[in-house]
Parts: C-alpha cells; structure tokens; sequence
C-alpha cells in the first residue's frame, strides 16, 4: 500500500531563504501524524509544497503514491486540507460555503457534515463576515472532515478554538482514524499533538531534526526527577547520569539520562521525605530539543 | 500633560498619519490630472477660438445647447477664455473629484475597519470617534494637496497674457473645482459610519451622488427649472461661478454641508459598535446556491453588485448620450473647432458624431471595469480564499480560466448595455441610426478592455504583485494619451493608447480588423497568463 505522504529531499527556496531543506518523511496509511516547530520552521511551506501550491525547488513529494507537485488535483482527489488563517468569502453563509466546498471536492457525507455542524454547535445560516475566528475555523473543519478523505492535512486547525470544541475536534481525529484515515496535524497545541499523534516530527529552520514515536523521544531524553529531603540533600551532581542539578532548601530537581540505578542507590541511602519521576512532556521535548538541538542536517531518527 | 494623555495623542496622530500617507499619492496624481486639464482646456480655446467673431459664435451655440448643458452644466461668458475653461473644468473636474474622494473615503475609515486594521489601533490608546476624526484629518491633508497642485498648475497656466487668468481668479477656479472632492469626502465618512460594510457604504454614498448628478442635470437641461441647482451640492459648486461671476457666498452652504457631514460622522461613530453600522446588515439571508458549482459561478456571485454597477452606470452614460445626441449635434455643427477636432477622427458631425464620442469615454470606463476585475483575481489569491477550491478538485487553469470567462462575461454585459439603451435614448428622434449602428457601438468597446483584461492576466501571471499597476496603468496610459491626442504628432506614441485602436463608432464604421486584433492578442495574453499562472507559486498578500 502506498504512503499517505512520502517526500525524498523536498526542498524550497526563496530567494535566499532556504524556508525547506531536503525533508524526506513518510508518513503510513491510516497514521495521525504530528508536525511541530516554531513559527518559520517551515510547516506551511511542506504543507503548501504537498498541495502543490508552491513549486518544489528540488525533490518529490507524494500522496498516495500520486506525484502531488505535478499531478496536484489527482492528488488532492485523496486528502482534505484546512488553511492556518481563516479566511473565507464574507459574504457567503456558512451553508452556501460548505455547499460551495462541498461541490468542488471529491466527496461530501452530508449526514456525517449534519452530525458535525451539530458537534461543532455552528449556525450555518449566518454570514461569514458574522462569523467569529473561531467560528470561521469551525466552518473549515466541517468541510474538509465531511469529505472523508483518505488524508487530512491539518494546518494549525483549532487555533481559535475553545476548549469544549478542541474535544469535539480531538474526537473528530480520532473517528477518522477508526475510518483508517491519515492526518497530518501541524500544530503548536502540544497537548493536542500528545494526545491525538502516532508519530511526531520535529521542524527547525527548514530541517527535519527529530522524528519518531513519544515514546521513543522519551527514551533518548531524560527523565526528570523532583526530591524532597528531610534534611539537607545530598550533593547528586556526581552522580552518573545526573544534570542540570537545581537545589532549593530541602528539595532537588535534576535530569538522568540512561540507567536511573546510580542515582536511586544515592536516594536510597539518604532521607528521601518525597520522589517524583516522571517522563518529560511533549513541550518539554520541543523546548529541550529547541534549547540544545544540534547543527541544521543532523536528523535524529528515533525510529 | 500626564504620560497617558500624551501617548493618546500621539496614537491618534498614528491615524492621521496612516490616512495622509496612503492619499498623498493619488491625491498628487489627481492634482496634477486637474492641473494639466485645466491648463489644456484654457490652452486649447486661446488656439483654437482665436478671434472674437469665432469665439462669440461657440458662446451662442454652447451656451444655449441643452444637451452639453446636461453634460457639463450651464455656461456662462463661453466667448471668453475664463468662461470656457471653467464651464470644461467645473463639469468634468467636480464629479471627477467627488467619485475619488468618496471612494478615498470609505476606504480609509470603513475599509480600514473591515480589514480589522482599525481594531489595532482602536484597542490602544485612542477612540473610535478620535479615529474617525484623524482619519477626516488624513483625508484633509490629501484634499489639500491635490488643491495645492491644482491650483499651482493654474495659476502657472494662466498667467500667459494671450490666457490672462489672474492669480486670484485662478486660485478660485481651483478652489471652485475642489469643492465636490471636499462635499463628498464628508459624505463618504458618514456612509462609512452609517453601513454595516464599506461595500453598502460606497452604495449609499454612490446613490447620494447619484441624486445629485441628476437634479443637476435635470436644473442645467429643462429650461424653468433653474432653481433646483439649490437641492444638490453639485449645484452649489457650479453656482460659484468661478472666473465670470465669482459667488463667494456659495462656499457658505458648501462648507455648511461639509461640517454638518463630519460632525454627523463623529457622533454616529461614538455611538455604534466596532465592526457594525447603524443601518441593518442581514446576517442570515436566505441561502443561495444555485451559481456556487466552481470558480466561474463563484466569480459571478461575490462581483454581481460590480457587475450590476458597471453594467447600470454604462447603461446611463448610453441613454443620456442618446436622449441629448440630436441637440448636442446641433452645437457641434455650429462649432468649427469641434468640427475641427471630430474631422481628425475622420467623421461627419452629427447626433453620430456626439454618440462617438460618448462611446470613446464609455471604452474608458469598460477598460477600468477589465482592470478591476485583474484586480478581484490577485485579491482572490492574495486574500487566500483561492486555497480553498485550489486545494480541491479545481486546477489553476480550471481556476483561471473561469474567473477569465466571468470577467470577459461582464465586458460583454456592460458593452451591450451601454449600445442598448443608446438605441433606447436615440430612438423615435429620427436621427437615422437605428437599432444596428447601436449595437455596433456597444461591441465595438468591448475588444479594447478584453485587450487589457488579457495584459493584466499575462502580468498576473508573471508577477501577482505586478498585476493590478499593470493593468490599471494602462487604462490610465491610454486614457492620457487620448486626452492629448489632439496635441500628440507620434504615431508610435499614439499606438501605444490601446483606445486609439477604435473607431468612434457609430460615426464610422467598426474596424473590425483592429478589433479583432485586440480581441486575438488579450486572449493569447490571457491564455499565456494563465499558463504561467499554472506553473507558479501562489503568492500572498
């Protein structure tokens, strides 16, 4: 079976930027993917390459097997896409937009689009121009879910979102996935990503710097670790495997990467009131990975 | 003065600023369009009228002709220099000016909003009220300039002795000219106050134009009705008289008006909310489908209110052309020097005469139409609203060349309407053209904006940020070039001018060559634009 998205060192340039630098990345069938990195890494731009709306400056880029730079409404034919910024015709209802969009795309389920316009609590009936942000990301969502498509390209989708329907989007990704549908979810809600995403990968300035499961970003990073002491802690700064060492009064926080055992055997042998150990979250990552990531080019792949 | 009260200020001069800057170079670029017309108006009468016996036989022929007084209102002392130039600038320049400046308006306060621009700064230190204040102090600023210039141009024009306007006289003729620009700047900011959107806004400030011209029209043509130039502003500015009887006094009710406007602006605008207008907006319309199938129906929904516009306003100019043909043909029979100037374009005088030459302007205006739609396409585009169907099953070149047969759609619309309803305006006056010269007239100015329309899609193509200068620089090229066309010896020159490539139809024959030409050539560009349009990457604002 064909990759949903399979680039071979895409690449984009601006004049003297170079805003993409040789991605390669596939990204499987029925796979909710994760596509991170500040602002200017180079998201939209994959993202504009893979609809074919920017010309690639070298590489390929595929849908389904579809060569999407040069045959871009047959690759589109397969996947649904959602634009970061909002903007829509203001005079159109929201009915007479999701009619327009339905029309022009592949496929539309109109049940599916009715049991969604109720899940995102939309008044299709308004004007756009009457729309909130928020409510214009609504209308946006509601056309490319109903068309099912067997991709969904996911361009900061719930920026204006509220909470109550970041669950109604977050459940919406999960159904597709149960359909088998892939989605590719560029976002900069972290816990979002965490919680909907098989795989994730990371973008800065143009590379591709890590790529992989959480699970196994965790294992090449550190776990962190909080202790608090019934007197005064032990110096742990020795210790093997141990940084980043922060010590208030009674209580020590530090990093271990590698075996934990060296320092549980120091712990064991001091008055340890209270211990956390935890894996570092997602933002955690991302801000690690942004504050030591190595030269442009190293990819690390966790896989 | 307190640190908070100063920052305000200094935020609502951010305003003002922004506003005089984005009029100072269309403001300049008018002023000098009304200085050079001024100028060559008064140049052309001292050569081409100069004895007294000839100027005294245009006086009597102008000065009692119904259908150039409905044109260009009532003149007075036509057999002299002063007379005729501010008869020419007054009718022309004053509507010219008024257009402009309503437009500039609505622009820089309801545009500003509906771009959530004005949110920006309106959430800082400064009022929706003050706003609206500063951005009329912008709008002075331009007012201003183009006064300046205009009345530099007319002073340095007039002082030759064999024009001999003084510097005082011109100085009011200047200021005279001015004043629909002012009027209907004021009105503009209160339709940008009073309408939910700044397209109802240009709606309702157009309408109140609208009813202007035509009292005007009406008061200038029926012989009685004099007395109605008191009900419409544009009647007041033609009452100053300016370089024959000088009428000071009507700057009292100009100036009257133009306070009660702004003043009404600034209240209306401390008392609604951000975003709305005072007047209903409907928010939840009946929904309307049946057009939104792909690129083309779309095209066709959003530009219906430009369409209907272009194709009304072109409709009008036909009639009155039609109705007034007959009697301004009388004038121009009587008028050597019109004859003059009709023989170079190689036809008889005549009600055709007349109608060629209103369909010349009407080729103007449909080339402006073709510009504008170059100029919704890159909108589309840089708005990002093209990403939605161009990341569906729509291709850039299903994309383009729908929108291109919407545009071409219009064109032909607005031609036929302007022929139509000149045969409407003509007919039963026995003037011996009939339903099919008419029409003739009407296609014949359709090849020059499909010309422009391709030249705008070629750049568009090319360069998106290039397109919309492209395009409206070369209706705005052609349109110089035909005003001094008289003047101008170059024939390369004159071939540049893509309005020199028609006959003035119906006074002569289409030269259905050159139209085909224009025709073949904007398509061949449009298609090549689109081409390249395919291949490029899509560009945003």
């Amino acid at each position: 079976m064909d990759a949903a998205i399979r680039t071979e060192g895409l690449t984009k340039v601006f004049g003297e930027t170079r805003a993409l630098n040789s991605l390669s990345l596939e990204v499987a069938a029925g796979e909710v993917f994760g596509y991170l990195g500040p602002n200017g890494a180079g998201k939209t731009t994959t993202i504009r390459l893979l609809l074919g709306m920017l010309q690639a400056t070298s590489g390929q880029a595929e849908i389904f097997g579809i060569d999407c730079q040069h045959h871009p409404v047959e690759a589109h034919r397969r996947l649904s896409y959602v634009p970061g910024e909002a903007s829509l015709w203001p005079s159109l209802t929201g009915k007479e937009t999701l009619e327009l969009l339905g029309r022009v795309q592949a496929a539309t389920d109109t049940a599916y689009r009715d049991v969604l316009i109720d899940r995102f609590q939309l008044d299709p009936s308004k004007r756009v121009r009457a729309y909130s942000k928020g409510n214009r990301q609504k209308l946006l969502l509601i056309a490319s879910l109903m068309s099912r498509a067997d991709l969904l390209v996911l361009d900061e989708p719930t920026s204006g979102l509220d909470p109550l329907m970041e669950q109604a989007f977050r459940h919406s990704v999960t159904e597709a996935r149960e359909r088998g549908q892939a989605v590719f979810l560029s976002s900069h809600i972290l816990s979002e990503v965490e919680a909907l995403c098989d795989r994730v990968a990371i973008l800065r300035a143009g590379d591709l710097i890590e790529v992989g499961t959480l699970a196994q970003m965790r294992h090449l990073s550190a776990v962190l670790v909080e202790a608090e002491f019934g007197s005064a802690p032990p110096d742990l700064s020795q210790v093997p495997g141990v940084r980043d060492v922060e010590v208030q009064g009674n209580r020590v926080q530090c990093q271990v990467t590698g075996p934990v055992r060296p320092l549980l055997e120091v712990l064991a042998a001091s008055p340890v009131r209270h211990l956390l150990m935890r894996e570092p979250s997602l933002e955690e990552l991302f801000l690690a990975i942004y504050g030591s990531a190595g030269a442009p080019g190293e990819v690390s792949r966790a896989a | 003065m307190p640190p908070d009260s100063r920052a305000s200020r200094r935020a609502t001069r951010v305003v003002a600023a922004i506003s005089a800057r984005r009029m100072v170079r269309s403001a300049g670029l008018w002023g000098a369009v009304f200085g050079g017309y001024i100028a060559y108006a008064a140049w052309e009468y001292a050569t081409s009228y100069p004895t007294v016996a000839s100027r005294e036989k245009i006086a009597l022929t102008f000065g009692t002709n119904a259908g150039f007084s409905a044109l260009l209102g009532q003149g007075q002392q036509l057999a002299t220099i002063g007379g005729f130039t501010a008869w020419r600038a007054m009718g022309v320049l004053v509507p010219v000016g008024a257009v402009w400046a309503m437009l500039a308006a609505t622009r820089l306060t309801r545009g500003e909003e509906d771009a959530g621009r004005l949110e920006l700064l309106l959430a800082g230190q400064t009022t929706r009220r003050r706003a609206v204040a500063q951005a009329g102090a912008g709008l002075a600023a331009g007012l201003a300039l183009l006064w300046v210039i205009t009345a530099a141009a007319t002073a340095a024009a007039g002082s030759p002795a064999r024009i001999g306007i003084s510097a005082g006289s011109a100085l009011f003729l200047a200021t005279a000219v001015v004043t629909g620009a002012v009027m209907f700047a004021g009105v503009g900011v209160l339709a940008a106050q009073l309408a939910g959107t700044r397209r109802q806004a240009n709606g309702i400030a157009a309408a109140i134009f609208g009813a202007s011209l035509l009292i005007r029209v009406v008061a200038d043509s029926t012989p009685g009705r004099h007395w109605l130039r008191w009900l419409s502003p544009l009647g007041w500015a033609e009452n100053l008289h300016p370089l024959t009887s000088p009428a000071p006094v009507m700057f009292l009710p100009i100036a009257a008006f133009t306070t009660a406007l702004a003043a009404a602006a600034a209240f209306v605008a401390g008392r609604r909310d951000m975003g709305a207008g005072v007047l209903p907006v409907s928010d939840t319309p009946r929904p309307h489908t049946s057009l939104l199938h792909g690129p083309g129906g779309l095209a066709v929904r959003l530009d219906r209110p430009v369409i209907t516009g272009w194709a009304a306003g072109l409709a009008i100019l036909g009639l009155i052309g039609g109705l007034v043909a007959p009697s301004a043909a009388r004038a121009i029979s009587s008028s050597s020097a019109i004859e003059r100037t009709i023989g170079r374009l190689g036809i008889q005088p005549g009600s055709a005469a007349y109608l060629g030459i209103i369909y010349l302007i009407g080729s103007a205006l449909i080339c402006f139409a073709a510009a504008g739609q170059v100029s919704a396409t890159r909108a589309e585009e840089a708005g990002g609203y093209a990403d939605h169907l161009l990341a569906r099953q729509v291709s850039r070149w299903h994309w383009m060349t729908s929108r291109l047969a919407a545009s071409t759609a219009l064109i032909i619309i607005a031609g036929l309407a302007a022929g139509l309803s000149g045969w409407a305006g003509i007919a039963g006056q026995h003037t011996g053209l009939g339903f099919a010269e008419l029409a003739k007239a009407g296609l014949n100015i359709i090849p020059p904006a499909l010309f422009v329309l391709g030249v705008g899609s070629f750049a568009y193509g090319i360069w998106p940020r290039l397109a919309v200068p492209a395009a409206y620089g070369l209706v705005a090229w052609s349109f110089l070039i035909e005003l001094l066309a008289t003047v101008i010896t170059n024939r390369w020159l004159l071939d540049t001018s893509v309005l020199h490539h028609i006959q003035p139809v119906p006074a002569a024959q289409p030269d259905w060559t050159s139209a085909a030409w224009l025709t073949g050539l904007g398509t061949l560009a449009a298609l090549t634009g689109t081409g390249l349009f395919s291949r490029r990457d899509l560009a945003g604002a």
